[in-house]
Parts: C-alpha cells; structure tokens; sequence
C-alpha cells in the first residue's frame, strides 16, 4: 500500500502543478491574452472595456499571489469562466458536453488498441524467426504514420471514394439526440471511422513494445522452467512469458497516452467530432482563451486519472509492489 | 578503417539510413532543383501530376512538388533542432537526477514526472496559442519542452546502475569532479540509449510540427509538409479528389519516421542481443520449414520434430564442408590428447543415452560446433557430475537433452533415448510435442542455475507447484495438490506456512530449495541440476548440496550435476565426465578420475585444486 500512497501523492502533486501551470500560461507567455485580443479586434476595444476583458480572465493589476488565491478559489467552485467565443456560455458547460464524447470515442478506442497491439506482440514474438519478423517494418511504418493524415486518408478511401461511412460529425443532425436505439446507431456509425483512426494510430507501438518485451522475458531461466515443466504452451506463453512482459507496457502507459491523447485531438479536428480536442482546436482558432485554459485542464487532469488507474493496475499485477501491505 | 566497416551488417538499419539520407538530400538540393516558386500562384489550379507539375497543384495553382521539397527542409529542420534541445534536457536533467541522487534527484523526479504526464499536444496547442510570433525555433523550442521527460527517465535509471560500476569508482577514487565524471565517464556508457532517444525526439518532433503546422498554429509563413495539409485540409482537398496534394508530405512524414525507427531497431539490437532476428536464424528457418508444425518448442530445436532424420545436410552445404574442414582439423592438431572414456562400470540399468551427439551454432562467423561426438550413459539413482569451464559446452548439452535448446542452436547429428522403467526406449530427440510435454517434469525435471531468477516473479509458489501438478495430475483435487506442494516444501525445509509466498520474498537459498522442491513433486527419474548452488553463499551452498543428497536416497532419482567445481564433483558424484571445447575429454567413474586422471586437462585442474588445498 505504501506504493499506492506514494503513487497518489505524486499524481496529487502532477494534478496540482497542472492547475499551476494553466495559471501560469497566459501570465508568462510573452503575449499576453487581453493585448492579443485588442489588437485581433483591430481598434474596435477601447481601454474600459480592456479592463473588462482583463477581468473575465482574473488578470488584474493585484499580486500574482492573490490571483493565484482567486485562481484556485474558483477552480473549487467549479467556476472556469466564461466562453468568448461562445459568449456568454459557462466554459464549464462546453467541457461537460464535450467530455462525453471524448470519453468515449478516445477512452474505447485506446483500449481497443491497447489490447489489441499487446495481444499480437505476443503473437509475433511467439512466431519469432518466421514470417512474423518481416511484419515489424510495416509496423514501424504504421507506427509513424501521423494520425491526422491517416484520418485524412480513412475519409478519403471509405467516405469519399466510396461513401461507406460519414466524414464527420458526432451523429446525425436529423435525429434527436435522446437514448433511442436509433440515436445509438447513428453514434456508433459516426464514431466508426475516428475510432479506427485511433486504434490504428495507436495499436503498432504496442505491438512493437510488447513483441521486444516478450522475446526478452523469453530468454529467462522461469520461462524455460515453464517450458521444462511441460506446460501446455499457452500457459508458457500468457502466465509466464507475457504475464511478466506487459509490466513495462502499463508502466509505460503514461509515455504512450500523451501520444494517443495528442493524435486523438487532431483526429476529432479532421472529423468534426464533438470533443474535447475539437472543442480545443475550435478554442485556440477563436483565441478563446478562458475556453482554451478550462480544456487544457480538463484534458490534463484526465490523463492524470488514466495514469493514476494504470498505476493501481500495476500493483495487482506486481506483487513485488505490495511488499510490507 | 575501410569504408565497407561503416555500411550497417543489419538490413533494418541500411534501410533505414538509406531512407533517412534521401530525405537529406531531398532537403539538401530539392528547392534547388524544384524549378517553380512554392509560394508562387497560377491559373493552373488543382491540376494533377505531370510533366510540368511532377505533383501536381493546389488550388490556387502553386506547386505541390515545390513546396514538398521546401516542405521538407522546414520539417526536418524543426524535428532535428527540437531533436537536440530535447535530448539535451533529457541528458541534463537524468544524469544530473541519475548520479547525485538525493534531494536533487527527488525535484528533477518530480518535475519530471510532472511534464510526463501532462499531455504534450493540448500543452504544446496552449503555449503556441499564447505564442506572439510563431518563427521556427520558438516551434522547436516548444516542442522541445513538451517532449523531453520520457527519454530523461530512461537516461535517469541507466545513470543509477551506472554509477556504482568499477570505472566510475575509480574515475571518483582519482578525484575527478563529478561534472567531469557524468559528461565525460557516465555519459560515453550510455550512447546506444541517448542515440535512440534522439532519434525518437527527432520523430517526435517532425510529428509535433506537422500537427501544429495541421492546426494552424505553424509558422504559417513558411511552408513545411503540415502547412500543406493544413492548406490542403482548408481547401476541401479531400472531396476534390486532389490525392496529390495531402498523400506526399503525410507519406513523407511516415516513411522518415520509420526509418529513423528502423536504425533505431539497429540499436536495439546491439545493446539486447536477444531481439536479433538477422542472417543467424534464417538458416534454421529453413529446416523449420521442413517440419511443417512450427510450434515455439520445435522453433527453438529447430530441425527436430520434423520426420526427416536430423542430418547436417539441413544446413546448406557450405556449412557441411565447414563441419568436415573444422573436426578434421582439430583432430589434426592434438592427437596425443584424444578423450580418455573408461566404461562406466557402475550398476543399475540405463535411464538416458546419448550417442555421439553434435549441436551446431550457426553465427555470422560460420558455424560454431558447440557439442562433438558426446556419447554418455546415465544409469537409475547415478549421480553424474559434468564438468567444464564456461563455453565448453555443458549447458548446451544438457538443454540437448532436456530439449530446452533456443533457435539458432541445432542438433546436427547424433540421438538422445531415454528408457522407461521396463526398458522401453523412447527417442528423446524425434517426440510428439504432446509426448514431450507429458514426459516433461513427470520423468526428466531441471533446477535451473540461476535460482535467482528461476521462479515466475509475478505468481505464489503456490501456483508455481499447482500448475505444473495440475497439467500432470489432471483427476488430483485442488485440495490434494496443495497438499502435496506442501508436503515437499518440508521435504526441503521451507515452512509450508510461506506456501504463498512470492518469489520477492524468499531469500537466494529458499528460492533455490523452492526450485529443487518443485522439482521433486512429481517424483521424476532424472533431474538436471545446472549450478544450482553457484549464486549462493558458501554455508547455504552446503546445505543445499547436503539437502540434494539426502533426497536422492530417499527418492532414488538420478542426477546430471553441472558445474565448474571439479572438487565439489569428486565429492558428490559417482561419475564424471568433463568437457571441453564441446567434447568430453574424461569420462568415468568419480573414484578412477580423482585416483589416476588420464587426460592432461583434467591433471592440470586436479593439480591445481590440490595446491589451494580443497582436495583434501
């Protein structure tokens, strides 16, 4: 349990220097949001309503300290300010409609990949010497395909060239979005070609990570014991080898995420998806910055909890982390 | 140095580098040779590739082909110089943390941690956003600061296991200053490492400009391959159908990421032997083929299984000459020093046979003959003690026998039987798979040499005796299993109690004993021992060896015994052969050997063991 602790006072630790950094952002970079605003208005802001708009984002001519304090006392109230671009919406309402969507689409999606990708690395590194190692650098090409250009490509090739699937959007405008089997459908069909973007994107770094991993963890003295113990060659295989091969991919999973999370965003810009990283595009496009500050939280802190859960994962996969529980 | 020393041996890497070298010279001389402004408009719009367009043009009628080739220099450069300012943090910051430890360590952890976690992307799109001017080193820059905590973790835990190794010790015994030692002795170690995190930076970085460049948030002034797409996005490219202008740059991007990947498998593959799938396995391949079924066991003693009988002509006939060539010539050179093999006169009916058996190691350098002409007799209950230095050829013969050899190690000729209580002979060499599995561990167990890492790390002892019982045992209740694994845990004098222990939390001699236990549960007729005492101290070692003895008379199995101890063999065995260079050069029982050995390899080692005095 030690472990865990640790673990969480170091996400708890990660959590708040993210909070800090996103106060800090707009206060350090060079170009600061309110003069960036006037001068895209091109004259049309003048000086009181500069101090207005200084204002929406908590920039005020106080000490760092004191804002700091109304920074924070906001967050807690859940209070992340108001749209520009969207005046006068709640930023918050924008990331609790949007979250959804990403949640879904990238949260499933990931997994598939990941499940998928540690699956065949065992594969490939079971068949190692055979046609299995002629496979690694079409992966390795796959893996360093940008997902946004194999978006563009999927849309061209199946929504374009033949129209099998939608091009973009979350669902079908024509429906009413309720919980009907038919709203359903058309989200799962709108979400089929972003998904297999993702999972594609994703997929090949595993299997390159584990596929390595497991021909490693084979050359061990307790695979072969397996092996000499005349286990059934799955048992070899899945309770000996890969069982111990997979504990560098969970832990690599944080490396990984920012990747995934990272192509994901630009995956839902190329298909409208209604998300969060379309919402931060959209965000950044409009130089909406309170909305761009509340995403890029949300985001983070999102990932933070995705890596706090890989981390618990961990511990009952590694006994070794449970010493003195 | 020849220049043919500098061409990479690994077909992955000379792609890769051939690969990476165009892009260069694309970047190099492109825009010199692109004979149209990137930037320049025309009425030729979206027109596809030909002679004039070589890739066509966008829809303001500019130049695909040209601004790919100025493309490229913009991309290269940002991923190269965010690249270098990466690593250079990561190298920084992971020595720094990696070699003083501490207080130091615990921060630059932490900050770390910090930028490891927080998406790259969503941070990189805020901090462009609130970026001024967006010229092409703020980008790399940027870019940089995003991405350079994963390889700084990396650099950090090799730093760690770094420190402590005898040349940095004597670099600090000399008072070298701790700057001098980290950049001068710790970081030359560990070049592969900061090599392939370069490499990866540099991915990295061609894929985060292009994703900003995607979105808009680029140097929109100048043209890189995600400008294009971005422009080409903006203009519904897509539903015009002008594949021309967004598949190059994207397939551009792809392609020198995977050749930057490809050289850095190169790496890989240098610092972990283990992954290597090069020109040494593709030999077996072949006899492989033959044998139809390619399951991992018959992978790894490839050739065997396969109906053919296992003849050296499996292997091409270069290497058959080879064979011929190398044994004629070892025969040539010392004959006075032919083996010396006394028939065994010891009782008891045979168990295992081995008749001149041959294993042959195909490397880069030609074939490597790792066992020659063995033929040995291992009789019920007899405890034969095989000894030999490293690299003789002990270890290769007896994972022969317990079929445990990997891919490329290939039996060339010869046979292993093992007889059954009645007599009956079974060719260890020519099993079934599922003949083999069944009389794994039910007739022939090993206790590993390394019992340090011999059991499973993430399972209980517990599951470590259950699963092996239970494929054995299949009508035995779990109730019954546990009994018996417990049963045997006493038997080695391991409180049943920590049945559900975990390896972790065993010492190095209850693991072992763990190991001998589990062994033993089966009751099998033969166990191989492979310096199952060597990583322990010397009054655990004793134990342990006084512990195998004992449950031989009370079991009865027999023993093959490896070690390089030729005194702790004298005492235990009751024959003994010892190898070298992959033949037996004495053979006999232990009495005869220590009374009068005839091979003068063995009279040196004999006489060199009495003046340390542990003959006694």
């Amino acid at each position: 349990m030690k472990f865990l602790l640790r673990k969480l006072g170091l996400y708890a630790f990660i959590a708040w220097a993210a909070l800090t950094l996103n106060f800090l952002i707009p206060r350090m970079m060079p170009g600061d949001p309110v003069s960036i605003l006037i001068a895209g208005s091109k004259g049309q802001i003048d000086a009181e309503a500069r101090d207005a708009i200084a204002a929406q984002f908590g920039i005020s001519e106080d000490p760092m300290i004191i804002q700091y304090v109304h920074y924070l006392g906001d967050l807690l109230r859940l209070d992340l300010g108001v749209s520009l671009s969207q005046y006068p919406v709640p930023v918050l309402d924008i990331i609790s409609q949007s979250l959804t969507w990403t949640v879904g689409l990238v949260g499933v999606s990931t997994v598939v990949g990941f499940v998928l990708g540690t699956g065949l690395g065992v594969l490939l590194a079971w068949r190692r010497g055979t046609w299995s190692d002629h496979v690694l650098p079409g992966l390795t090409f796959l893996n360093a395909i940008p997902y946004f250009w194999m978006a563009l490509i999927l849309v061209m090739l199946l929504s374009v060239t033949v129209s099998i699937f939608p091009a973009g959007g979350g669902y079908d405008r024509s429906i009413f979005p309720e919980l009907t089997p038919e709203f359903a459908g058309s989200v799962l069909y709108h979400a089929a070609l972003p998904a297999l973007t993702i999972v594609i994107g994703s997929f090949a770094g595993w299997v390159l990570q584990m596929r390595n991993m497991t021909v490693t963890i084979m050359g061990e003295d307790y695979v072969s014991m397996a092996e000499a113990k005349g286990l059934p060659q799955r048992t070899v295989l899945f309770g000996y080898a890969a069982r111990n091969a997979i504990l560098p991919s969970v832990t690599g999973f944080a490396l990984a995420l920012g990747a995934v999370v990272g192509g994901s965003m630009l995956t839902e810009v190329i298909f409208n998806y209604p998300g969060l990283g379309y919402a931060l595009f959209q965000a950044v496009s409009a130089q909406d910055f309170p909305l761009m500050q509340g995403l890029f939280l949300i985001i983070s802190l999102a990932v933070i909890l995705a890596n706090l859960i890989a981390d618990v994962a961990y511990v009952f996969l590694d006994p070794r982390t449970r010493q003195g529980a | 140095m020849k220049l043919s020393s500098l061409i990479p041996r690994s077909g992955k890497v000379r792609t890769g580098v051939v690969v990476v070298l165009v892009f260069i010279v694309i970047a190099v001389l492109g825009p010199v040779v692109a004979t149209h402004d990137p930037r320049a408009t025309s009425f030729d719009m979206l027109e596809p590739p030909s002679g004039r367009y070589w890739l066509g043009t966008t829809q303001s009628g500019q130049d695909v082909f040209a601004q790919f080739v100025h493309g490229a220099r913009i991309s290269l450069l940002v991923g190269l110089l965010a690249g270098v300012i990466s690593q250079l943090f990561s190298v920084v910051v992971g020595l720094l943390g990696g070699y003083l430890r501490g207080v130091a360590d615990d921060l630059l952890y932490i900050v770390t941690a910090v930028f490891l976690v927080i998406p790259g992307m969503p941070l990189l799109i805020v901090l462009t956003g609130y970026l001024p001017s967006r010229g092409m080193l703020s980008i790399a820059v940027v870019i940089a600061i995003t991405s350079w905590a994963g390889a700084a973790r990396v650099i950090r835990a090799q730093t760690l296991s770094l420190r402590n190794r005898d040349f940095v010790e004597a670099a600090r015994a000399t008072g070298e200053g701790r700057l001098r030692i980290m950049f001068f002795e710790v970081l030359p170690n560990m070049l592969p490492l900061v090599a392939s995190g370069f490499l990866f930076s540099v991915i990295g970085g061609i894929l985060a400009e292009a994703g900003l460049a995607f979105l808009g948030l680029g140097s929109l002034t100048t043209t890189s391959w995600g400008s294009m797409l971005y422009f080409a996005q903006n203009s519904q490219a897509l539903l015009a159908g002008a594949w021309w202008w967004f598949v190059p740059p994207g397939l551009a991007i792809a392609v020198i990421g995977a050749g930057l990947a490809l050289i850095n498998f190169g790496i890989d593959e240098y610092s972990n032997p283990r992954l290597r799938t090069g020109s040494a396995t593709k030999k077996t391949r072949t006899s492989r083929a033959a044998g139809g079924d390619a399951t991992a066991a018959n992978a790894q003693v490839s050739g065997i299984g396969s109906g053919t009988p296992p003849t050296p002509g499996g292997a091409s006939a270069a290497t058959a000459e080879h064979v011929a060539l190398t044994r004629e010539r070892t025969d040539e050179v010392d004959p006075e020093l032919a083996s010396r093999i006394h028939p065994s006169p010891m009782p008891g009916s045979p168990i295992i046979e081995v008749d001149s058996l041959r294993v042959d190691y195909p490397t880069a350098f030609g074939t490597v003959h790792a066992v020659q002409d063995v033929s040995l007799t291992l009789r019920r209950g007899e405890i034969l003690g095989l000894a030999g230095e490293s690299g003789s050829g002990k270890s290769t013969l007896t994972n022969a026998i317990t079929r445990l050899l990997r891919a490329p190690a290939d039996v060339a000729g010869g046979s292993i039987t093992y007889r059954a209580d009645d007599g009956a002979p079974t060719d260890l060499l020519h099993l079934e798979d599922r003949e083999l599995r069944a009389l794994r561990w039910n007739e022939i167990a090993v206790v590993f040499q390394s019992a340090m890492n011999a059991l499973n790390p993430v399972t209980s002892i517990h599951a470590q005796f259950d699963d092996v019982i239970r494929v054995h045992r299949p009508s035995l209740p779990a109730a019954q299993r546990t009994a018996i694994a417990k049963e045997h845990l006493e038997r080695v004098g391991i409180d049943p109690g920590r049945i559900d222990a975990y390896p972790h939390e065993l010492s190095g001699g209850m693991k072992q004993r763990v190991a001998i236990a589990i062994a033993l549960v089966l009751e099998p007729d033969v166990i191989f021992m492979d310096e199952p005492t060597t990583a322990l101290d010397l009054l655990v070692q004793r134990d342990v060896l006084d512990q195998i003895v004992r449950l031989r008379e009370e079991y009865g199995f027999a023993i093959v015994f490896t070690t390089h101890d030729l005194a702790l063999l004298l005492e235990i065995s009751d024959s003994i052969a010892v190898m070298r260079h992959g033949r037996l050069v004495e053979y006999g029982p232990a009495v005869d050997i220590y009374r009068d050995p005839q091979h003068p390899y063995t009279q040196n080692l004999l006489s060199s063991l009495a003046e340390l005095g542990s003959l006694a």
